[in-house]
């Protein structure tokens, strides 16, 4: 029991100090009067942040269902049918399996900034500037990364299509 | 049997035949309580709960969710000549317009003066 409270006691004061550490490192860079204006501020911009959480979520909602629906009632069909009409096409299934890699790196992107939004909306910037002006940075830097890998996804759409005209190109020469 | 009877055999029963039925509804609840953190779990780690626009917060977003189910999209068999192939890339390039139409999660609309908590200027 003696050791159990021990640990206990001590995990606690770890986590008192771990936390602490944090607020002394934002505050480092913050200058008093940027700290008064996110407290100033704070419906605002968390009105903003709800606004954007929303609108995202429907995007990636709508943007997601066109992406899954190219990869499995476009790419697959086709690459199933030049497999069973033996026409090669292997480049079209590389590109194919890029895609569905990125795609998947697309969707654990979203859920990550999706966790830390949430996280962000739930911090009284009134009471915790400090961890409310982090947050909304870790934040901001996961939707850079979302938007990287949409970015990356519109490019390997456009190199299937390539792929595709390439494979047209060889195929309409072969019948000829 | 009596009533006596009924009696006597319930003092000769142990602790454990007594309260098999509140043992049953003991475990009964406590299995459903483990199932549901189970799923709970499963549908925030799966991606379930990001997509789920009936959630709290996205009342005003989720007339506006488009529906795929009776899209068709391309066969998996059949020929490979002009009409097949023509056919695909009006397919393709129907959702690749929509895939690409707009600039996605991006913009400035998270930073600090977006959001109205940038340092202010000096006075001057």
């Amino acid at each position: 029991m003696n050791r159990f409270v021990a640990v206990l006691t001590f995990s606690g004061v770890f986590l008192i100090v771990a936390m602490l550490s944090q607020s002394v490192r934002a505050q480092e860079f913050l200058p008093e009067s940027q700290v008064n204006q996110i407290r100033q501020n704070c419906v605002r911009a968390q009105s903003v942040l709800n606004q954007l959480h929303a609108t995202d979520a429907l995007l990636r909602t709508n943007r997601g269902q066109i992406y899954e629906l190219i990869s499995t009632k476009l790419m697959a069909p086709l690459n199933s049918r030049i497999a069973l009409n033996r026409l090669g096409g292997l480049k079209l299934a590389a590109s194919t399996l890029e895609y569905d890699k990125q795609l998947t790196a697309f969707r654990s992107s979203y859920q990550q900034y999706e966790e830390s939004m949430s996280e962000t909306l739930e911090i009284n910037c009134k009471e915790q500037p400090l961890f409310f002006y982090d947050s909304v940075k870790t934040t901001r830097e996961k939707r850079q990364k979302l938007h990287e890998d949409a970015d990356q996804l519109s490019e390997l759409l456009r190199v299937y299509k390539n792929d595709f005209e390439d494979f047209a190109k060889e195929n309409s020469k072969d019948t000829k | 049997m009596t009533e006596e009877e009924l009696a006597i055999e319930a003092k000769g029963l142990s602790t454990w035949e007594q309260h098999k039925f509140m043992v049953l509804v003991g475990a009964t609840i406590l299995t459903a309580l483990i199932l549901v953190v189970i799923s709970l779990h499963l549908y925030k780690s799966s991606g379930a709960a990001q997509l789920d626009l009936s959630r709290p917060g996205y009342e005003s977003v989720r007339e506006q969710a488009s529906h795929t189910n009776d899209y068709n999209g391309y066969s998996s068999t059949g020929p490979l000549d002009k009409d097949a192939l023509d056919s695909f890339r009006k397919l393709y390039d129907e959702q690749l317009k929509q895939a690409t139409a707009l600039d996605s999660f991006g913009g400035d609309v998270m930073s600090d003066t977006a959001l109205g908590i940038d340092a202010p200027a000096p006075a001057q």
